[in-house]
């Protein structure tokens, strides 16, 4: 398979100014409906001072988000757009490793410590009820274990890292992907209005996001949509999540090498080290550099709002990327098993981490 | 799932240029936090 996408260095390096410039009509886009949103967000907020008058504050992040979903659902996307769009997963990574300047390492070590205890927990349930619920529902092998890597672990990232290793097709990933960004969409307005009416601590939300959220983005948004600490704290326990994917994919593996006579992984660490996502150890480099205080204030300000800029576009780049009619092509038993199993995972990592709220105040 | 596929093959091509998306996310990531530390970005607004 890699082979046959491998192409000669010299022609790649040939065409990167051209794959470049291909990139700019799509970053034009992420940065104008970013910036749109934080501009909306200031204008409302000074509007309301400049009349004495309690408009409701809706941050960028959501406008952010509407405006894109608007794009995408009326006009569309033309192709152009496209290759840059794709990028804000490359954004939302950079965005996680400078966010590091925000937490001093004990801060991490401590949040970190006890999101890791509830991812483990989370993992262990989900997995088990996904494949129950796939099995009952009637959905293949592969697509039931996509499903319940994508919900257990982080989103799309986990599917396609499994995809690859569990040999599954193309139909079957889009299936278990098109689930995943759909409930996450669902869960973006739905989390902050539950967090919102149970009086939720920003750190008590912040963690059920990044446990109960699946893909990283929608994560990371559902979190800064509460509040900026919220914000912080569910990037922080969505990257404990996803520190696990190397680990999940890997037993996936094995088994389904196992189970169709192939050849198994010589090297397993190798393999954990390929899948490992490496942007959460850039993230506790930079974290570690602001504990042993490395920057100044004005340096550490900097940093977070280089942190911003960069959510700013995964923002723009959630809503612009959500195609409703696309995603309601794909089926509903997909979607119905990954709704029920997401509603059941949501609804225990919130027993979690309110039971565990005394720890992580 | 066009998007999706632009983003696996966004990846694929970072992979061939020797880093995965990540590593070149966490490479861009440190270089800025390089320039603020050397002074060369002085201050970011928001």
């Amino acid at each position: 398979m890699a082979s046959s996408l491998a192409i000669p260095a010299s022609e790649y390096q040939g065409n990167i100014f051209k794959r470049t410039l291909q990139l700019l009509p799509g970053l034009l886009l992420l940065f104008a409906v970013g910036w749109t949103g934080k501009f909306l967000e200031q204008l409302i907020g000074h509007y309301g001072k400049a009349h004495h008058l309690t408009l409701p504050n809706i941050e960028y992040v959501l406008w952010a988000i509407l405006i894109g979903l608007v794009i995408s659902n009326t006009i569309g996307i033309p192709a152009a757009f496209r290759p840059g769009l794709a990028t804000y997963e490359f954004w939302l990574k950079a965005g996680i490793v400078l966010l590091g300047s925000r937490f001093v390492l004990g801060d991490v070590l401590k949040l970190g410590g006890v999101s890791l205890m509830l991812v483990a927990i989370e993992i262990t349930v989900s997995l088990l009820f996904m494949t129950a619920l796939g099995k009952a529902f009637g959905l293949s092998p592969k697509l039931t274990d996509l499903l319940a890597i994508g919900s257990s672990i982080c989103g799309v990232s986990a599917i396609i890292a499994a995809q690859g290793a569990i040999d599954a097709d193309e139909e079957e990933s889009s299936y278990a992907i098109a689930a995943i960004l759909s409930l996450g969409a669902v869960a973006l307005f739905t989390f902050p209005l539950i967090g919102h009416a149970l009086g939720m601590s920003d750190t008590s939300y912040g963690i059920w996001a990044g446990l109960g959220v699946d893909n990283t983005a929608e994560a990371t948004a559902a979190g800064a949509l509460f509040s900026d600490t919220a914000g912080k704290v569910a990037v922080l326990a969505k990257t404990a999540r996803n520190a696990m994917i190397g680990f999940v994919v890997l037993g996936y593996a094995l088994h389904w090498a196992r189970k169709q006579h192939h050849p198994e992984i010589a090297n397993k660490a190798a393999f954990l080290w390929q899948k490992f996502p490496k942007f959460v150890l850039g993230f506790l480099l930079i974290s570690g550099l602001a504990t042993v205080r490395v920057f100044n204030p004005v340096q550490l300000s900097s940093l977070a709002n280089l942190s911003r800029w960069a959510f700013l576009l995964t923002f723009a780049g959630v809503g612009l990327r959500t195609n409703i009619s696309e995603l309601r092509k794909q089926g509903v038993r997909p979607f119905l098993v990954g709704a029920v199993g997401e509603l059941i995972i949501a609804g225990l990592t919130l027993v979690l981490v309110l039971g565990s709220s005394r720890f992580i105040r | 799932m066009s998007d999706n596929s632009q983003t696996t093959k966004v990846a694929s091509k970072a992979a061939r240029l020797g880093l995965s998306l990540d590593g070149w996310a966490v490479a861009l990531a440190l270089v800025l936090t390089l320039l603020v530390w050397l002074g060369w970005i002085k201050q970011v607004p928001w």
